[in-house]
């Protein structure tokens, strides 16, 4: 496994890792988790705001190159650095990242946990 | 970048080099001819069969040059099973070039059992023992493990199957100029080993007959090289490479060992200090070079991909082009996630304390990041 293996944007979002860690704990901040047993991918997502846009995410993870560039990019779409799509869609992101498509279920496991967080957001409606 | 890849294949010593270096730069014919450019390469080559027998306290006439090790088992187990029938016992830890070749085997009607190791990696002579059948021709048990390094308990199952009439054959690509090895010692009937896992060229090998193997028959036909055993015009240069390689590792090899052992052992109680580290295998019955160790909390494939100037391997190199976990470890009872996050330190002349040091820095700062990013 080397540099090569991977795009150059994967590899320096993983390097990288923009948003990575937990939060300083802040009664505003929620948590949404995935687990997947047997490549024992662990993703948890903080998010903070409203549902319908919220303003900063952190993130923690256990996966490959692939999981932490996705919870990386979407990490780096919430705080602002790019447009936030209506709604997280794994193909998509496995397409951005140029990732093999076995890497799916992983990325997948990303989605969840940023699913549940936002859920636990409070709305503004 | 440092190299502790040797179990996948060794640097090309300085002194090997310069004797093919020689060899290519030499008006040599062909080893069969009867000239004198023939006979000068021919006299390279028996130069170079005798030093590699003298690194296997064998005689130079028991040698069979071939292209290395998987060719070696090839000849062992396919020249055993000629014609095919009877049965073949191995074990689920051998390299690829013993298990595929017993799958071929099985395809054309012999009888094969593959025997399972113990959690430390060791295919006990009892598991041996309650498989035997009374048509078994051929036991095939590898030296030392090319993943985890961990010896088999050889001299046991040697005693067995003794006992019944059955030859024996270890593949001891792993073993050979690494530690001190005698065929008449071992008292195995075939062994497979290769020059590039010992500072030698890739692309020569070597399958040792002993005299209860002498009904070997070959797999490949077009000359009378090699007794009959192995035609093709012999690789002079690559010959004399490997001839050289045994001379060199010879000089010094329990010295050597000895260093590397210490290399070893500094490398895994720096790794081990982190905590959620553990040594895949049994280090109580292991070659010098090799230290297969599991990270425990990080993801193998960030793990491996997290290691910067290092040249290491997650498993064997053949089975790292599959991309799957390692089967050999899987066997030792790993789950997948736990063989993935796996990665296998070997050795080699070159190294240094130096080397250590640094590959240790690199490791850790690895995996306290990983495991710092980690919401487990």
């Amino acid at each position: 496994m080397s540099r090569l293996t991977y795009p150059d944007h994967v590899w320096t979002l993983f390097v990288e890792a923009p948003g990575a860690g937990r939060p300083l704990a802040a009664p505003e901040w929620v948590v949404g988790e995935a687990h997947e047993p047997i490549s024992e991918t662990y993703v948890r997502f903080h998010l903070r705001g409203p549902r319908e846009r919220p303003v900063e995410a952190r993130y923690e993870v256990r996966g490959c190159p692939f999981t932490v560039a996705a919870a990386a990019s979407l990490a780096l779409k919430v705080n602002g650095q790019g447009p936030l799509p209506p709604r997280f869609d794994a193909r998509q992101l496995l397409q951005e990242l140029a990732a093999p498509v076995p890497k799916l279920g992983r990325i997948l496991v990303v989605e969840e946990a940023y699913r549940r967080a936002l859920q636990r957001l409070p709305s503004i409606a | 970048m440092i190299y502790l890849d040797h179990a996948a294949t060794t640097p090309v010593l300085p002194a090997v080099a310069a004797a093919m270096a020689d060899c290519l730069r030499s008006p040599l014919g062909n080893a069969s001819a009867l000239h004198e450019p023939g006979e000068a390469a021919r006299a390279l080559v028996e130069q170079a069969r005798v030093q590699v027998a003298a690194l296997l306290d064998a005689k130079a006439s028991e040698l069979v040059f071939t292209s290395g090790a998987t060719e070696s088992d090839n000849l062992a187990l396919q020249g055993v099973f000629h014609p095919a029938g009877g049965h073949l016992v191995t074990s689920r830890i051998e390299h690829r070039a013993v298990l595929d070749t017993a799958r071929q085997l099985q395809s054309r009607g012999v009888g094969v059992s593959l025997v399972t190791s113990d959690r430390g990696g060791r295919v006990e002579a009892d598991r041996v023992a309650a498989v035997l059948r009374p048509d078994t021709r051929l036991v095939s048990i590898m030296l030392a493990n090319n993943e985890t390094g961990v010896l088999q308990d050889l001299p046991a199952i040697v005693a067995l199957c003794r006992a019944r009439g059955v030859l024996v054959h270890t593949d001891a690509a792993q073993v050979v100029g690494h530690l001190p090895v005698s065929v008449r010692q071992l008292d195995v009937d075939l062994l497979s080993l290769s020059a590039h896992k010992m500072g030698g060229p890739s692309g020569i090998g070597a399958l040792w007959v002993g005299d209860r193997a002498r009904s070997l028959r070959p797999i490949l036909y077009g000359g009378g090289q090699e007794n009959g055993l192995r035609p093709g015009t012999l690789p002079v240069h690559q010959i004399a490479g490997m001839g050289e390689a045994c001379r060199v590792v010879a000089g010094d090899l329990v010295a050597e060992a000895q260093r590397q052992r210490a290399l070893c052992a500094r490398l895994l109680g720096r790794l081990t200090a982190l905590g959620g580290v553990s040594r895949n295998g049994t280090g109580d019955h292991a070659v010098p070079h090799i230290l297969n160790l599991r990270f425990e909390g990080v993801d193998g494939e960030a793990l491996h991909a997290s290691l910067p100037g290092l040249a290491v391997s997650g498993g064997s190199a053949c089975g790292a082009e599959r991309g799957e976990p390692s089967y050999v470890l899987r066997a030792l009872g790993l789950a997948d996630a736990q063989a993935e996050a796996s990665v296998r330190f070997s050795f080699g002349r070159e190294n240094t304390d130096k080397d250590i040091e640094e590959a240790a820095k690199i490791v850790e700062k690895a995996v306290i990041r990983l495991r710092g990013m980690s919401p487990v």
